[in-house]
């Protein structure tokens, strides 16, 4: 690639003019400028007090620029839990020069822009991206362990205000937009290019491929099917081997976003804030959830993820290969087994071509202005006791607007200080009520359950995808709850019901522990009372001292008894993980086919807006696509069940 | 009701407990969300009537347990503070000698047999002796852990320590990895909450924090051997703070 | 009169455990006591075929609060046994350390652990809400201390920075800028909390007993990380004779040892080495004494507590001393090349508390075979207890409340690091 568009200007400064330019921007309290500065014996990006600091000569900085526009600790919203409900978004709106950006990280700051400012924005991420200039240099030295010539990231053309290209004596600069082109007018006495400075830019550039020491040798569009066709492949054992499961690889990578937040409480006891700060798939705890269980849990698993995000889930949900070649995990993995150049030509060399299909569902988001870090004010208004640790609650918006979700849907519920939970809505939509089954599992779960009406909560959301009521509308519905699931299950079986014209059949079965976990009773008397409804309940066992007269035994008992035509039923099961294996393989021993399956999977869901990168099923987001998943969609997945 | 808490220590330096002495403008806020009914070190006062039991040190002697239990009895939450109390800490170093032999070196022939101050046994953790319920590692403390830890109880939470190695502190910190410095460290086997501070000042990490629940330590072996630690070497690091008599 | 029977389990207030017990019978006292109940820690163990690279950090631990100054002796001993010498910056670095860690001991003593005794109460906290500006002046103090290991050692206990030959990371000059300000805007507070102590410093008792001092004593300036040892009764003596100076030996009451040299007992400390160095105060420190009416020689131990006072001023203005020479010089890499070889070295230095003596015999690998430390607090107790024998009788005609406060002031006045001082004999390793 040559590099430059016809249109974009060059100009040329002398080295000294190059250095006034640098110090007027620095000593100007305009903006912050920010540069390459040595740190011992590497790079890193730093405040520049000195324009003889910058070091445009560099490889490559310990850290990517991303650290400027995502920070490793970044405060998202300030609190006052000594108030009933006081909270505000955290912004900063600190105006930032980048200077010397490469190539590479400038792609990569494409893609983050992609991640962040895509169909849901992440206003922390704009206001930072808006306030920051970006001054880009072309690569002089390049790390032993980059291969950005074969990835096509070692030139840019666009996505930068100014490029510089250092020639030692002079530099050249390429304008890139008018903030770029009014930055130079305002501070530097700059002088057109020269058709001798074109030429010697242009030759630079063509020299820069030839200086890299190491190639990948499979073009970034065939990553995906190559890596689909290894997901068992033996590299993936020998190397999560040694891996330390550090995180580093994901910590350096200019293209690895992911973040967790937590809440915060001085001392004082009134003051907080939610911070968010970097996270990675690498590390142990990234998949746990409250009630204990960790979703990607062995080495192997969470050392091969990152590739498939990387080379299968981002390239299929965005169009890129997450991976710029920039060669930082390479380097800066102690036991050298974060290459991605390594591990694509070995694999190449020995694909076992055992094809998985990894597929990332494309799903319309509609896009929402309002920032959705930040919860909304809404206040207890009933609490009603269902079991010793479950406790449903009705809320409703202080805004006084409808919460206007789909059943399946789920909130993300705020206590300042404590932190947030994900929690399915129980209700069917419509008023400004709905209700939420909370089960005290965590820290957040059981302080709310200390809670009393009136008390104040904040809520994000509705997020999720929800159950298509049009789709599913003229069906035979089979309803099947396990425990807890019955909490985001009734608000498709209300929603139903509400609506019971609109269906044929309905059949609903319910099972949980034991007499004293049974849920929502008013609900259940309500169904087994009425005619147009099939009703079957069960309880695994029932311990002495507590009274049942009904089915005992596991939910898959009830099935036989179910009067269905499995071709013509649509079957909904919502239930603790280790139900849906034996109830799915029940359903399809009847001969209900996959398409008609639907289930609901609960993973770690965090931002609930497909950011943090928690809850992904291979490269399926569960906040975004899911929780609600046609089974024969994500039957194949490796992760899913 | 702010909840009451009590400070002990037993065989430290104290340098623990001197953390929460320096909390400085902190302090005046800590003693607003609990009332501190002993604390020797800074405090005449002394009560009985305890929630929360904050102990620093290593357990030596069998009139240490006893001390040790009656605390556990007292209190409804026990929290090792520091290293000596949650894994032994340097403590633990004798322990590869035996008892006799120990008391030897140092007292020779004084006549000490039968008096109880001397009568010491294995280095013990906290653990060892009684049930704890939290654990604040580190040699010392860190401070910022240590309010961590008490907002969170006052706010109800359960305090919960990092379960990621200090790696990750010390990428974020943008250090370059002492390990290309000629240093060795166990940092990625090292639980994190530390953010760090010994490779930020260019020292390797010494896993006074204690190592992960599980912690990779064949990976770790296998870098350390790839940079010329020999086994000896290896061994004698890795027991320091954290002694294990079959090694690791 | 009736009998007076007092034991203090326990003492509060101070580093370590100890207990005083005092018992008196128709006006005479039958049995005064400074006992040592704290657990041996057998440090020699953990040193015990240690590489050289690894005595700092290890017998850093031996103590919380001094953790810098044994660090201190731990690398002298251990470059006099190698045979390395620090350049001029090392030791201006290290310098500028050890007075962090002597405002930061001082004022937390001063603050935390006297004051209370001062105003009548029990800690701190209740000073907190009736004298809360002097306390957020003491805390601000406490602050600078802290900032200053910060800056120098990485962390104010257990430094991380300092190692064999010299420094991991040294403090930039826009940080020594930033501490030099901070330290000159602290002078203004430091006659605010020396005034307060004096409004108070009444209930320090008039007591007077003639006693040894012994500490290091340099020509040119106030000794703290170099000298020889210096004391009032004899003069001064090499370092190498340490074992003739302190004397160690066993007592059953106590699993620390005693100390004795030209008397049955010496004392160590800030009142130590103001009796020995006032002449190389810097002015400032010299005007806080006088502000006290604090003249060499003092043999009041109470105004061991007053002496630290004077030390923290004299601190931050030698600090400043200290900085403009670096300054001037210019920062750069300054560390000694370090070459294993067999030998054996003496650090001796002083802490807050006291002189302090580590001597290692290290062999040709480079691994510590032989070791010793002197710590300041067990060269006091055998004054501490001659001094609770006078001060005793004289304490007859009070309350039991009072004498018992008495005696407790009058350990605390020592500021003992108990914790550090029970062990050690001379050991070899077999």
């Amino acid at each position: 690639m040559d590099g430059i568009k016809g249109l974009l200007k060059m100009k040329t400064l002398t080295r000294d003019k190059w250095q006034e330019f640098v110090n007027e921007l620095i000593a100007g309290d305009e903006r912050e400028v920010v540069g390459v500065k040595a740190k011992g014996n590497r790079f890193h990006f730093g405040p520049l007090e000195d324009a003889s600091e910058l070091r445009l000569d560099y490889d490559v900085t310990i850290l990517p620029p991303k650290k400027e526009l995502l920070p490793q600790h970044e405060e998202l919203l300030s609190f006052d839990i000594s108030r009933s409900f006081e909270v505000r978004a955290v912004k900063d709106d600190n105006r930032k020069i980048l200077i010397g950006v490469h190539p590479y990280d400038l792609r990569a700051i494409n893609m983050m822009d992609q991640i962040y400012l895509g169909e849901h924005i992440d206003e922390h991420y704009r206001t930072r991206r808006e306030n920051t200039l970006i001054i880009a240099s072309d690569i002089l030295n390049v790390p032993e362990r980059a291969f950005c010539a074969s990835m096509g990231t070692h030139l840019v053309d666009e996505g930068f205000d100014l490029l510089v290209t250092d020639l030692g004596d002079r530099v050249v600069i390429t304008e890139g937009t008018d903030e770029g082109r009014g930055l130079l007018k305002d501070h530097a006495d700059a002088e057109e290019a020269t058709a001798e400075d074109v030429e010697a830019v242009r030759r630079l550039r063509e020299g820069l491929p030839s200086k890299y020491s190491r190639e990948v040798l499979v073009d970034q569009k065939e990553w995906p099917s190559l890596l689909e066709d290894n997901y068992d492949h033996p590299v993936w054992g020998e190397q999560a081997r040694k891996c330390l499961t550090c995180g580093t690889c994901t910590l350096v990578c200019p293209t690895c976003v992911c973040y967790d937040v937590d809440d915060e409480v001085e001392l004082d006891m009134k003051s907080g804030s939610r911070k968010r700060t970097w996270d990675g798939c690498l590390l142990k705890e990234f998949t746990l959830v409250a009630g204990g269980e960790i979703f990607r849990e062995s080495p192997l698993e969470r050392y091969r993820h990152r590739y498939y995000r990387k080379g299968v889930y981002l390239p299929k949900r965005f169009g890129f290969v997450a991976c710029v070649g920039c060669g930082r995990c390479a380097a800066q993995c102690l036991p050298d087994i974060a290459d991605p150049s390594e591990i694509i030509n070995s694999i190449h060399s020995f694909s076992m071509e055992r094809r998985k299909e990894l597929p990332v569902p494309k799903v319309e988001i509609k896009g929402i202005k309002e920032d959705l870090l930040v919860p909304k004010s809404a206040t207890i208004v009933a609490k009603k006791r269902m079991t010793d640790i479950e406790v449903l609650y009705q809320i409703e918006l202080d805004s006084g607007e409808e919460l206007d979700h789909k059943p399946g849907q789920f909130v993300e519920v705020s206590i300042f200080g404590v932190g947030e939970a994900p929690i399915s809505i129980s209700s069917s939509p419509g008023g400004r009520r709905f209700e939420l089954l909370v089960r005290n599992v965590g820290d957040v779960t059981s302080k709310m359950e200390e809670l009393c009406v009136g008390d104040k909560i904040g809520i994000r959301g509705p997020f999720g995808n929800g159950f298509d009521m049009e789709e599913l509308s003229g069906s035979n519905m089979l309803f099947i709850g396990g425990g807890c699931g019955l909490a985001p299950l009734r608000s498709l079986i209300l929603t139903t019901l509400e609506n019971r014209s609109d269906f044929r059949d309905v059949t609903i079965l319910y099972g949980c522990k034991d007499p004293e976990a049974i849920l929502f009773d008013d609900d259940l008397s309500d169904w087994k009372e009425r005619k147009d409804v099939e009703f079957l309940q069960t309880v695994d066992t029932c311990p002495e001292g507590q009274c049942w007269e009904g089915n005992t035994g596991v939910i898959t008992t009830l099935i036989p008894k179910v009067d269905l035509d499995p071709r013509d039923v649509i079957a909904v099961i919502v239930g603790p993980p280790v139900m849906y294996r034996f109830v799915i393989n029940d359903l399809k021993k009847r001969g209900v086919p996959d398409e008609n399956i639907i289930v609901s999977l609960e993973r770690r869901m965090k931002c609930g807006v497909g950011k943090c990168g928690h809850c992904q099923i291979n490269g399926v987001y569960v906040c975004l696509e899911g929780p609600v998943f046609r089974y024969s969609d994500v039957k194949d997945l490796p992760e899913a069940f | 009701m702010k909840p009451k808490v009590a400070f002990f220590d037993f065989a430290s330096c104290e340098g623990c407990q001197l953390q929460v002495a320096n909390l400085e403008e902190k302090i005046l806020d800590l003693i607003e969300v609990v009332d501190v009914v002993s604390f020797r070190e800074v405090m005449k006062e002394h009560s009985d009537d305890y929630d929360i039991a904050i102990v620093e040190g290593s357990i030596q002697r069998p009139m240490d347990e006893e001390r040790l239990k009656g605390i556990r009895k007292n209190a409804k939450v026990l929290i090792a503070l520091g290293a000596c109390a949650c894994t032994g800490g340097l403590n633990k170093l004798r322990n590869k000698w035996t008892v006799e032999n120990v008391k030897e070196e140092v007292y020779g022939d004084s006549d000490i047999e039968g008096n109880p101050l001397f009568d010491v046994h294995e280095a013990k953790a906290l653990d060892e002796v009684v049930k704890v319920d939290l654990y604040i590692p580190g040699c010392p403390i860190n401070r910022d852990e240590f309010t961590r830890f008490v907002s969170q109880l006052a706010m109800g939470r359960t305090p919960r320590l990092p379960s990621y190695p200090v790696c990750v502190e010390c990428k974020k910190n943008e250090n370059q990895c002492v390990f290309e410095l000629g240093q060795f460290c166990l940092g990625p086997v090292t639980r994190a909450g530390c953010n760090a501070i010994c490779p930020t000042h260019g020292e390797g990490c010494d896993g006074c924090r204690g190592y992960l629940d599980d912690p990779r330590m064949d990976a770790q072996k296998d870098v350390m051997r790839k940079y010329g630690v020999t086994l000896d070497e290896m061994m004698k690091r890795m027991t320091m703070y954290n002694y294990r008599k079959e090694g690791y | 009169m009736a009998s007076i029977d007092i034991h203090v389990e326990h003492l509060t207030r101070v580093e370590g455990h100890g207990d005083i017990t005092f018992n008196a019978r128709d006006g005479r006292v039958e049995n005064v006591q400074w006992s040592i109940t704290e657990a041996p820690r057998f440090f020699e163990a953990f040193v015990r075929g240690r590489s050289y690279d690894y005595l700092q950090p290890i017998t850093s631990r031996i103590c919380g609060i001094c953790s810098i100054g044994h660090s201190m002796a731990s690398l002298k001993a251990t470059e006099a046994a190698l045979g390395v010498e620090t350049g001029e910056q090392t030791v201006l670095l290290r310098r500028l350390a050890l007075h962090a860690e002597n405002m930061q001991s001082h004022i937390l003593h001063l603050g935390y652990l006297v004051a209370p005794d001062l105003f009548g109460v029990g800690s701190v906290f209740p000073l907190v809400h009736t004298n809360k500006e002097e306390v957020v002046k003491i805390v601000a103090l406490h602050r600078l201390a802290n900032y200053m290991s910060d800056l120098t050692c990485g962390r104010t206990t257990h430094p991380i920075r300092l190692k064999v030959g010299g420094f991991s990371m040294i403090p930039t000059k826009k940080e020594l800028l930033e501490l030099k300000g901070r330290l000159e805007g602290s002078i203004q507070t430091i006659m605010d909390v020396a005034n307060v102590v004096r409004s108070a410093a009444g209930a320090l008792p008039d007591f007077s007993r003639e006693t040894e001092y012994i500490g290091l004593v340099s020509d040119d300036h106030y000794a703290l990380y170099d000298g020889e040892i210096g004391s009032t009764d004899t003069g001064i003596h090499p370092v190498k004779d340490y074992l003739d100076i302190t004397n160690e030996y066993v007592v059953p009451q106590s699993t620390a040892k005693y100390a004795k040299h030209n008397r049955d007992s010496y004392m160590v400390g800030a009142l130590a080495r103001f009796n020995l160095n006032y002449e190389k105060l810097s002015p400032l420190g010299k005007e806080v004494a006088s502000l006290f009416g604090l003249k060499p020689i003092s043999y009041n131990p109470f105004m061991n507590n007053i002496a630290q006072l004077v030390e923290y001023a004299d601190s931050v203005q030698d600090s400043l001393f200290i900085i403009d020479e670096l300054l001037d010089r210019g920062l750069k890499e300054d560390n000694a090349e370090v070459v294993v070889k067999a030998g054996r070295g003496i650090g001796a230095v002083e802490v807050p508390r006291g002189i302090l003596f580590h001597d290692y015999t290290i062999d040709k690998t480079g691994n510590c075979v032989k070791a010793n430390c002197i710590i300041p607090t067990n060269q006091n107790h055998a004054n501490i207890q001659h001094d609770m024998e006078a001060l005793g009788p004289t304490l007859l005609d009070r309350s039991e409340k009072e004498i018992e406060l008495a005696l407790e002031m009058l350990v605390r006045a020592y500021d003992p690091c108990i914790s550090c001082s029970t062990h050690y004999l001379n050991v070899r390793f077999k």
